[in-house]
């Protein structure tokens, strides 16, 4: 019993911080339609960003996350004019490669600028740890959890009640119909990529905390995937829960089966989910059959 | 928009052109891929020596391979600088192979081509695979893979292992806790799904079963991607370990760290040479005091004095803290290939690959500041055959035994 | 828009299929052909192994084109296949002493089976979604690869001899110079071929419009998982070819980087183009094979571009990506033709 508490712990706190990776995600495709490969980039700008801060530049932690958000949101922004601005109405292929190369000279520079020997993220987060009867729950992870459902609960809300959310999913669902309306697609677009890096900031310095600031950061990208589609490209609560669903999905099986299987248990997931019911598990029915 | 599009295309044209002439420039013959030594070898004048070497500075273990690849081209500069070896300047070709087998079989075959004499590898992967080329090839192989099936000169005669193999650093591993458990000790063994995570798993648990210790051995593989090993950690306290002997390199083994101490198990990592450096403290942070390890290498902090390595640090202005244990590691490695030639030299012979491999062979053990004495022979290619046991205390590696031979 | 070159007149359906109509373009043919049997001759070793992966990396590039440039399906796949294919042919020579020639038809054979199964995703998805499938395709066959020890050896290198052709030990750049031209050679003609006939131009239709491709009667099921089979049939040549010419076989030579940097150079060299899958392949291995000469060229003055060569690497290829598409989506094959206009159209403008 305690193994299983102990690995659900784990799996949640990881699930929490792909959901917040995968939030960027979704929120890029539901607003813009680009598949965005950098998103495991952003996740180690992030990371990197608020090292450097903190440890380069001294700064308290509180300032280093708000300098770090700051350079998201401009390097989001300055992304979305220059290089996918122009890629309006190309092939999806066109599309997803130059994410891809963006993805590269991202991870260029961050190897340029700090070298590939990894780091220790200084840590903020109250270590230690809360025993429950036999389980140990260490605060970090519960720290975690806590802080990116409180991210998850702020999107939400933003989504929900105020104006630019709504314009946001009013752009994701028919952008004719929006620009009608006289919402500006263009600010849509900017804002979602921004918010994307700013979520990605967070998941970042969290990732961080587990594993050390270095360039295996990025690695966490790729996971994003099978977590969107679980959850339904669609919807935000699924992205949420997909996140869960899939942190948890892998703990179990390197607790209980091998740690080899459980980074392909995600793909293999994903290739079911995709034949049996593709939409994932919140999303709209929009796929085609041949 | 057209004009754009047509300076954009004739700009991509002109790139072409250039890329095209570096090209047929670099097909005039020149050496490709080669790392000229400095300029400031004036005072070698005699005929160049050629060694390859590949470091691994971008792949999977490129946390250990970088500063071990500093120290080994260091090597060679002062070696340069001091007149070479006996009047001989080294030439050494090398280039980051990014832990990739293919790649490091690609500038072998180039360096060999090219006139290497003897060569420096790096990973267990790709010195398993070149094994039977470098002996065809007759090309003394020194390579940071001290895997035991390199060290039988019957098998692989132009293999050297110069330090301590994984196999004898389990068993000395192993030896020193049952040693210390006072009865019954479970052991967790995690290592790198690889070749090299893989190497001394065998001959650990044929050794326990050999010297009857009662010890309970098992292994669990730590994949490359993961971002913790929780799963295998509470499979492992679910055998009730008590020591986590960890093959791998500092990174991973410092992400393992801790987490055995964030989920309060009551585990002594015992960390083999790869993962036992001031890396592996500085990423664990205070989840490695306690831990142990088997270092045949000695942290420069710790050694007495550094011999050339530690002058040539202090030239540089860097601390043998701050260039780090694989540092001199790699210093003194590659030192013996050149104390091979240099017997080859004064000996009056020709620099070829089988003369180096039975100077290496001939030579009297070597002494390093920082390891026990290297000797080779013609029966047994394994250069040190014992190594303390350190433990990590106040954020420094210390000594807690002498010299264990398994 | 291409022009044509004026005076061409076809008085047989043949000669309006033919490749080339202008001597123009029969001496350029000619000069390239003369290049190509000349290069061995006169390039240095380092430049054959480039050569070599080049001819190699055209294979698979002509086979990934097919699909994503011809029928409009995303593949991440490639590195997936292309272990099929090297560890198939490897296997069956080193561990089963199956002739060479033997083992290599084999693994095309295999792959282009393995390949029609994963295209089975691509019959309901579309888009981002059969992108994300065939990722997971290639995770999955590289997980496969490295567990499977009875057949691959797992993480250990699978060590192939070199083959015995004819008579002939091949273990040199120059002897494998031959083979794999011929191969990419022959690689290039039938994917040129299979465009002049019925399959090839129902591949296009389905990528431009597959319900109107249904409607006019062509099986889209059907034509799909061809495509799928067809270019993973070529993947497969390419990653055969890889077991024996490079002797040494590993999973780690098949990765998702390996997918993105094919997918890179039919992108560069422009979709839906033979010609282009060659430039592109031949750009994408020159241009990092250039910077590593050009930093060891200038190793003395910036020491900096040689110790930071593996990140200058990663973001030169990084940006040739991402300027190509920005400034020239159609890639290289667009840019010679634009060159070529030029040069027919002047002093006129178009």
């Amino acid at each position: 019993m305690t193994t299983f508490l102990q690995l659900t712990i784990t799996g949640l706190s990881n699930g929490a911080i792909l959901a917040l990776a995968a939030l960027g995600f979704a929120l890029i495709y539901k607003a813009t339609g680009v598949i965005n490969f950098a998103q495991g980039e952003f996740l180690l700008i992030g990371a990197y960003a608020i090292f450097a801060a903190v440890a380069s530049y001294g700064l308290h932690w509180s300032l280093a996350v708000l300098v770090a958000v700051v350079l998201a949101v401009i390097l989001g922004l300055l992304i979305e004019r220059s290089v996918l601005r122009p890629m309006i109405g190309e092939s999806a292929v066109a599309v997803i490669m130059v994410t891809i190369g963006l993805a590269a000279v991202l991870r260029a520079i961050v190897q340029i600028l700090f070298g590939t020997t990894p780091r220790r993220m200084p840590s903020f987060i109250p270590t230690g740890s809360v025993s429950v009867g036999d389980v140990t729950l260490p605060l970090e992870r519960l720290f975690a959890i806590g802080l990116a459902l409180i991210v998850m609960v702020a999107f939400s809300l933003f989504f929900t009640r105020s104006r630019y959310g709504i314009a946001m999913r009013a752009v994701a669902d028919d952008q004719q119909a929006a620009l009608t309306v006289g919402i500006s697609v263009r600010r849509v677009f900017a804002l979602a990529w921004a918010l994307a890096a700013v979520s990605a900031v967070v998941g970042g310095l969290l990732v961080a905390n587990i594993t050390g600031v270095s360039a295996g950061i990025a690695e966490f990208g790729l996971v994003v995937f099978p977590v969107v589609i679980l959850g339904g490209l669609d919807s935000i609560l699924g992205t949420i829960v997909g996140g869960f669903v899939i942190g948890l999905l892998v703990q179990y099986t390197a607790g209980y089966i091998s740690g080899g299987l459980s980074q392909v248990i995600p793909f293999i997931a994903l290739v079911v989910i995709l034949m049996v019911r593709p939409y994932g598990l919140f999303g709209e029915v929009r796929i085609e059959r041949v | 928009m057209t004009r754009t599009h047509r300076s954009a295309a004739l700009l991509a044209a002109l790139i072409l052109l250039l890329a095209a002439c570096g090209g047929a420039d670099a097909d005039d013959g020149a050496a490709t891929g080669a790392d000229s030594p400095d300029t400031e070898a004036a005072e070698a004048g005699g005929e160049p020596i050629v060694i390859g070497a590949i470091f691994d500075l971008s792949g999977a273990t490129a946390d250990v391979g970088t500063p071990f690849a500093d120290g080994a081209k260091a090597y060679f500069e002062w070696v340069n600088s001091t007149g070479g070896i006996e009047g001989r300047p080294v030439e050494l070709l090398n280039a980051d192979y990014a832990y990739d087998v293919a790649n490091a079989e690609q500038l072998y075959s180039q360096y060999v081509s090219d006139g290497a004499v003897a060569f420096s590898g790096w990973g267990t992967g790709d010195t398993e695979a070149l094994r039977t080329r470098v002996t065809s090839d007759e090309v003394p192989f020194v390579s940071a893979s001290y895997s035991e099936e390199l060290t039988d000169p019957a098998e692989t005669p132009y293999n050297f292992v110069v330090a301590l193999s994984y196999s004898d650093q389990m068993r000395v591993a192993l030896r020193h806790i049952s040693d210390t458990a006072g009865g019954h000790a479970e052991v967790a063994v995690f290592h790198h799904d690889s070749p090299f995570g893989e190497s001394p798993l065998e001959d650990g648990e044929t050794y326990v079963q050999e010297q009857g210790l009662d010890i309970g051995y098992r292994a669990y593989a730590m994949p490359a991607e993961a971002t913790d090993y929780i799963g295998q950690l509470t499979q492992a306290s679910q055998q009730g370990a008590q020591y986590a002997i960890i093959q791998n390199v500092s990174s991973p083994a410092a992400t393992l760290a801790r987490n055995i101490a964030e989920q309060g198990l009551d585990m002594t990592v015992v960390c083999l040479n790869w993962c036992g450096d001031e890396l592996f403290i500085e990423l664990a942070g205070d989840a490695a005091e306690g831990a142990l390890g088997v270092l045949p290498w000695t942290p420069p902090g710790q050694a007495d004095d550094l011999g050339p390595a530690g002058e040539y640090l202090e030239e540089q202005g860097t601390s043998p803290e701050d260039a780090g244990l694989h540092f001199t590691q790699g210093w003194y490695q590659v030192s013996v290939i050149g104390e091979g030639i240099r017997k080859v030299i004064t000996d009056g012979q020709e620099v070829t690959g089988p003369n180096i491999k039975t100077a290496l062979e001939e030579m009297d053990p070597y002494d390093t500041p920082v390891s026990e004495p290297i000797d080779f022979t013609a029966d047994d290619h394994a250069g040190m055959d014992a190594a303390q046991v350190w433990e990590v205390q106040d954020g420094q590696w210390v000594s807690v035994s002498d010299a264990i031979t398994p | 828009m291409a022009t044509i070159a004026t005076g061409v007149y076809h008085r047989t359906y043949a000669s309006e299929l033919a490749l080339r109509h202008t001597r123009v373009e029969y001496v350029r043919l000619a000069l390239a052909a003369l290049v190509l049997v000349l290069l061995p001759f006169f390039a240095t070793p380092y430049w054959m192994t480039v050569a070599n992966q080049i001819g190699i990396a055209v294979v698979g590039a002509i086979g990934l084109n097919i699909l994503v440039g011809y029928t409009g399906q995303i593949s991440l796949g490639t590195g997936g296949f292309l272990a099929v294919g090297a560890y198939t042919s490897g296997i069956l020579v080193a561990r089963l002493g199956v002739p060479t020639i033997v083992a290599v038809v084999v693994a095309v054979l295999v792959t282009a089976l393995v390949g029609g199964f994963f295209g089975l995703p691509a019959l309901r998805l579309k888009g981002l979604y059969l992108a994300i499938a065939t990722i997971a395709s290639q995770v999955i066959i590289l997980y496969v690869v490295r567990t499977w020890e009875v057949v691959t050896g797992g993480t250990d290198s699978l060590v192939v001899p070199p083959p015995d052709l004819f008579g002939f030990q091949f273990d040199s750049n120059f002897r494998w110079y031959w083979i794999i031209m011929a191969c990419a050679a022959l690689a290039a003609m039938a994917a040129r071929n299979l465009f002049r006939v019925g399959l090839g131009r129902a591949f296009m239709a389905i990528r431009d419009q597959d319900i109107a491709a249904e409607s006019i009667g062509i099986d889209v099921v059907r034509y799909k998982l061809l495509a799928f089979a067809v270019s993973s049939g070529f993947i497969g040549l390419a990653g055969a070819l890889t077991a024996h010419y490079r002797n040494i076989v590993t999973w780690e030579r098949f990765t998702l980087e390996v997918s993105i940097l094919y997918l890179a150079m039919i992108i560069v060299g422009g979709l839906g183009s033979v010609a282009g899958s060659v430039y592109g392949a031949t750009f994408m291995i020159v241009v990092p094979a250039w910077i590593t000469q050009f930093a060891q060229d200038v190793r003395g003055q910036l020491a900096l571009l040689s110790r930071q060569l593996p990140a200058i690497q990663l973001g030169v290829f990084g940006l040739i990506i991402v300027l190509f598409l920005l400034f020239e989506p159609r890639g290289l094959n667009r840019i010679w033709q634009r060159v070529k206009d030029y040069f027919r159209l002047w002093p006129f403008r178009y």
